[in-house]
């Protein structure tokens, strides 16, 4: 659609701007059919994939472990530092995609530690090897009938803590107190 | 609801994880699209954007070189490329308020916290096709109407000032920047 179909309202200080609406080409005027469901086909698709998850999930825990490796080696640097968030993360977005929902705790955990901490020269290196073995075991015993239960036991422990280190170390900082104690706004499976 | 034909749409797929590359990919496939990129960080999802022209970008917040925060800054540049108004979905492990709320600020279009499932991203997609919200451009912000409803009671500051003027048709964004530079 031509970019001349962009209609601009101006007022005092501020713009209102209806650009071209070109996605309409994708909008359908048919009916669908009765059995067409895209999102049951989509979620087929993820579950012929999924016999790949356990894998994928077992070589982001050795990510994370080669992560913990080199801060124990090198200390907390910036590039230390980003490698251990970012294999965290990764596992506690994934976690659940994966069929690991119980992960994704204690991975939740660790990035808060990391995050919020003042100075990562001060983290406890034993809290976070605790994170790490902790992701590692569950991961490995998922199997078990009570992984889910040991899994929820492990992770709340790891939070409380997380938390009195974070509470304690961020005192002075009533701003990262506020992060700290806030719970998620976005849904966790919106 | 309404019915998209995934196989009108380009997408562009910006994460360092190859695995969700590959999750959102297999997702996006199973919806009906046919045309699907990928990028692994926000320097080459700036050059594929630019590239591709796609038609929604679904990126991840942390990446290497510069996240995806940077890269929906600077795609909302009003003359700065060919489609600053293009729908960014911002899939992320952040799901904190203050993300939620700079990620919004940044410009994206939807917010969309992993897990990823299916249905919420069917239903992101969704609602950028069918229901686009109009741009607003101030000072210090360019970027989808980040009112999403209207609400009566509402009694705080109104940070928006001035009577409506007359609606314009002007020349394309991008002509307009050239002309003045």
């Amino acid at each position: 659609m031509a970019k001349d179909d962009t209609l601009i309202q101006t007022f005092a200080d501020y713009e209102v701007i209806t650009p071209a609406h070109t996605l309409r080409k994708a909008i359908s005027t048919e009916a669908a059919a009765a059995d067409d469901d895209p999102v049951a086909r989509a979620e087929a698709a993820l579950q012929d994939l999924s016999s790949e998850f356990s894998i994928w999930m077992n070589g982001e825990c050795e990510r994370l472990a080669q992560a913990r490796a080199a801060v124990q080696r090198m200390g907390f640097s910036r590039r230390t530092k980003d490698a251990l968030f970012n294999a965290a993360h990764d596992i506690k977005g994934e976690a659940a995609t994966f069929g690991f929902p119980g992960i994704a705790g204690a991975a939740r955990s660790l990035c808060r530690l990391i995050e919020y901490a003042p100075d990562p020269a001060r983290i406890p290196l034993t809290l976070v090897d605790q994170h790490v073995d902790a992701i590692r075991a569950i991961y490995r015993e998922y199997a078990r009938s009570d992984a889910i239960e040991l899994a929820q036991k492990l992770t709340q422990r790891l939070v409380e803590v997380t938390d009195a280190f974070l509470l304690d170390a961020n005192k002075d900082r009533p701003d990262i107190l506020a992060l700290v104690m806030s719970p998620p706004l976005a849904p966790e499976n919106a | 609801m309404v019915r998209i034909d995934f196989n009108k749409l380009r997408f562009l797929v910006i994460d360092d994880n190859t695995h969700m590359r590959r999750i959102v990919r297999t997702l996006l496939h199973g919806f009906g699209a046919r045309e699907v990129y990928e990028a692994e960080d926000g320097a080459s999802g700036l050059e594929a954007f630019t590239h591709y022209v796609p038609d929604l970008i679904i990126t991840d917040w942390v990446m290497p070189i510069f996240n995806g925060l940077e890269l929906t800054q600077m795609i909302r540049q009003p003359g700065a490329n060919a489609n600053p108004y293009v729908a960014i979905i911002m899939l992320t492990g952040h799901s904190e308020k203050n993300r939620v709320t700079a990620a919004r600020d940044a410009g994206v279009t939807e917010f969309l916290a992993k897990p990823i499932s299916a249905k919420s991203l069917y239903q992101r997609i969704v609602s950028a096709v069918a229901n686009p919200r109009p741009f607003i451009k101030t000072r210090t912000y360019f970027g989808p109407d980040r009112r999403r409803s209207t609400v009566h009671n509402y009694n705080g500051p109104e940070r928006r000032k001035g009577g409506k003027s007359d609606v314009i048709r002007p020349a394309p964004l991008l002509d307009k920047a050239r002309s003045i530079g």
